[in-house]
């Protein structure tokens, strides 16, 4: 176990060196002068005051080499200090935190939504294989995959708030207007969840337990909900945990349309606009939190499959 | 027409296509006045399509979230329908020497905690904007000296040269005045520190801001009980908002959503000409479009009213020159240019032009419809001879080449009034033989003597005469292409009341703005 945690440790700081490092690197590597991205973010319009982009790259410490700029940067990290935006000027905490807790509830709702969906059907499929229900339900939530968020909000718009005028078009007020956002981002999860499960279940009725435990006289639907359904579940604790660290930083188009103030907004916005400190302090927490939830999914995969216990050791 | 064209977004298309039956009422027009009463009772909502980025400092672009929002005021105001400036919180100026300006501060008027406006409190706000790292485009050291109080009720505002438009500066928002409270360091907070009609009470970030009525507002009553101003980026979300009646006002609604406007009830569609001109900048300096003739055989071949029906789907008209026609400098006869592909022809054999190389149009992609303006664009040189490739790149990417010279021909748009409401700054940096900005490569030592000879000329009838004769100039030699003027169209719910269209979405909110019950 402590050889478990001291490697999942040093994963994690390895990610955050890359991320921050790779995402330090993006204004540089990318077209375009990242001090006039910088000022164009704060004053809209083409013509730059040449005087401005020496000005604030000099406050900035734009001009020093680029290893001494992410040594700074890494040093205050480790410090407790973010740094300040380019942009706004503010402390990065002090957005990173609130956009985090959003893009949390968010992607939690979503989450939630889409086992909520997904088990029932990913049950009642792999029970019956090859079953009406069984194609029924692998048709319709496989298409799910091929719907994208950009073409299935607006639909979402157009029924519910626009049609049905039942809930808001945008906003995040109250648990009204996180429900638009959520089913948008539940719909893929909600595919590949219901397949895992359904493979699962499949897999779990075939295993050699529990013929033996029905062949003991267990009952057929005491072996399914015993055996079957438990044992079907499991690899859904790892998918789980890829797809919460995947919406972390990866629901921008949901956000953007609902106008929710989340990390996806945050961080796209900061590359955009060169915002050096916003994006490497919203891009290290999202991965943390990534390494995180992972690492917690392979304790409690090893949990309900005690099996796979030596190969995380 | 169409056939050529790419797909637009999927959300603006789809947006067109499914939020309302579709269908065009034609009630686009300047506000439809209700005859119903004011409920002072009532707060409105305003969809903004920016959010403020830099901590509401004043210099930057949060200024026009404030101004908009009836919080921030300034000195002077553009009068859009008067086509000058008149007076806000200094009641008269005057130029008392070349270098000088003086400015009355109003008398009657507090900030929103209660101080009373000085003339020492307007000069601490001026010179917090002078001082900034990233300074205001309208009202920095490059054009303003100093600013100091003559007296209690008196601010000179001194120039390094002779500038007659120092009082259209001090309409910019970025001049607004905030209570010197406000300030703090580098830091601006502008919560109860304004002097406008609508006070902000609380913001929630990225989301939304809040405000109540001013009870002590200078101006008279005011009609509304508050208002929140919401920023929503994308342009979709905004129009569906106020059709639900989510919202009360959207500003900029997008092509792809006007239709389903225009047919919805409870909703009026209000455009006016924006100071925005979709334009092919041609590189003046590099062959072949150093010869003027072949300048022209482009601009003679372009179908600018196909252009305006497909691409812009009738949100914008065909561009007559540099300039809007109804803008007050754009000078007599201004008439679209008519495609003549004989003629274009004409001007091209007369040029000796050879298609040794196709020439290249770069199309930024910041502006998805610029992809389609390029595809129009090469069809209609195609009638011609000219053989045109499109690369499609962000602004970034293709400034460095732009601003070198190493290019053919790139779709743009700017705004003409970006930093004041006075076309000057936009003229010099962008076709005088110095200017900052001049993408063009131009030229011409008459437009730089008119240009610097309106630079200071105070009379502004004059000065837009010279303004005109500059457009002229730049029109004979068909220094670009000028596609087509865009509109700015916002969308208002009908019992909305005293709501005046501003194409620059500076003055939104005032104390006049109402709304009925319902």
């Amino acid at each position: 176990m402590l050889q478990f945690i001291t490697k999942r440790t040093a994963t994690l700081l390895a990610a955050v060196a890359v991320s921050s490092f790779a995402v330090f690197l993006i204004p540089y590597v990318t077209p375009g002068d990242p001090v006039r991205k910088i000022i164009r973010s704060r004053v809209a319009g083409d013509a730059v005051d040449e005087s401005a982009v020496r000005g604030l790259a000099e406050s900035l410490g734009l001009n020093d080499p680029l290893a001494a700029q992410y040594l700074r940067w890494l040093g205050d990290f480790f410090t407790g200090d973010m740094g300040l935006s380019f942009v706004s000027r503010t402390p990065v905490a002090e957005q990173v935190l609130p956009a985090l807790t959003v893009t949390l509830s968010l992607v939690a709702m979503s989450l939630a939504l889409a086992a909520a969906v997904a088990l029932p059907l990913g049950i009642i499929s792999g029970l019956r294989p090859g079953s009406m229900a069984d194609k029924a339900i692998t048709a319709v939530t496989q298409a799910f995959i091929a719907m994208p968020e950009y073409w299935v909000a607006p639909v979402l718009v157009l029924v519910f708030a626009l049609k049905l005028s039942v809930l808001p078009t945008a906003g995040w007020n109250d648990l009204s207007s996180a429900v638009l956002p959520a089913l948008t981002l539940a719909l893929r999860p909600i595919s590949f969840f219901t397949s895992a499960v359904r493979a699962g279940i499949i897999d779990a009725a075939g295993a050699d337990h529990v013929a033996a435990a029905r062949a003991r006289g267990l009952s057929h639907a005491q072996s399914i909900l015993r055996h079957v359904i438990p044992n079907g579940l499991v690899p859904l604790s790892t998918l789980f945990a890829v797809w919460f660290a995947g919406l972390l930083g990866g629901s921008v188009i949901v956000e953007v349309i609902f106008a929710v103030p989340g990390m996806g907004r945050l961080l796209f916005d900061s590359v955009i606009n060169s915002d050096i400190p916003l994006a490497q302090g919203g891009v290290v927490v999202v991965v943390a939190l990534a390494v995180g939830v992972t690492t917690l999914a392979d304790f409690v995969h090893r949990f309900l499959s005690p099996t796979v216990g030596d190969s995380l050791a | 027409m169409r056939s050529f064209l790419r797909p637009r977004v999927l959300v603006a298309a789809l947006a067109t296509l499914t939020l309302a039956g579709c269908g065009f009422s034609g009630n686009q027009a300047q506000p439809a006045q209700s005859t119903a009463a004011a409920d002072t009772s009532q707060r409105i909502v305003v969809d903004n399509f920016r959010a403020p980025v830099a901590n509401w400092a004043v210099e930057s672009d949060a200024a026009y979230i404030l101004s908009l929002s009836g919080c921030l005021e300034t000195l002077t105001k553009y009068d859009q329908a008067e086509g000058k400036v008149v007076p806000f919180l200094a009641t008269e100026w005057k130029q008392s020497s070349p270098l000088d300006w003086d400015f009355s501060i109003r008398q009657d008027v507090s900030f929103q905690d209660g101080t009373a406006l000085t003339a020492e409190s307007v000069v601490a706000a001026l010179n917090h904007v002078l001082d900034a790292k990233v300074p205001a485009r309208a009202f920095n050291r490059t054009m303003i000296s100093s600013v100091t109080a003559l007296d209690a009720t008196t601010v000179r505002v001194s120039t390094p040269a002779e500038n007659p438009l120092v009082p259209y500066r001090l309409a910019s928002v970025n001049t607004g005045i905030l209570a010197p409270a406000a300030y703090k360091d580098a830091e601006v907070n502008p919560f109860g520190h304004c002097t406008g009609p609508f006070t902000p009470v609380s913001e929630k970030a990225k989301q939304s801001l809040t405000l109540d009525r001013n009870e002590n507002y200078w101006g008279g009553d005011v009609q509304l009980a508050g208002a929140e101003i919401r920023f929503i980026t994308n342009g979709a979300t905004r129009a569906a908002q106020v059709q639900t009646g989510e919202a009360d006002i959207s500003l900029s609604i997008p092509v792809a959503s006007l239709a389903a406007l225009k047919s919805a009830p409870g909703v009026t569609v209000l455009g006016a000409d924006s100071p925005r001109t979709a334009t092919l900048y041609m590189n003046n300096g590099r062959a072949p479009l150093d010869n003027v003739d072949v300048r022209k055989a482009i601009r003679d071949s372009l179908d600018l009213d196909a252009l305006a029906a497909s691409v812009y789907e009738g949100a914008a008209l065909p561009a007559t020159g540099p300039f809007a026609p109804s803008e007050p400098w754009a000078g007599e006869g201004q008439e679209k240019h008519k495609q003549d592909l004989d003629e274009a022809r004409k001007l091209l054999a007369s040029a000796g032009y050879t298609a040794d190389r196709p020439l290249e149009i770069i199309a930024i992609v910041e502006r998805a419809e610029f992809a389609d303006v390029a595809a129009v664009i090469q069809e209609n040189l195609k009638n011609i001879g000219i053989p045109l490739s499109i690369q499609a790149k962000e602004y970034a990417s293709a400034e460095p080449d732009v601003m070198a010279g190493n290019y053919d021909m790139l779709l743009s748009q700017r705004n003409r009034l970006i930093d004041i409401a006075d076309p000057i700054g936009f003229l010099t940096a962008d076709y005088t033989c110095k200017g900052t900005y001049n993408l063009s490569h131009f030229c011409d030592g008459e437009y730089d003597r008119i240009i610097a000879e309106a630079a200071t000329t105070i009379d502004a009838n004059e000065r837009y005469k010279l303004y005109a004769e500059a457009g002229r100039i730049l029109k004979d030699k068909a220094v670009n292409a000028w596609l087509v003027n865009e509109q700015a169209t916002d969308a208002v719910r009908t019992n909305v009341l005293s709501y005046v269209q501003d194409p620059l979405s500076r003055y939104v909110l005032t104390a006049n703005t109402a709304k009925s019950a319902s």
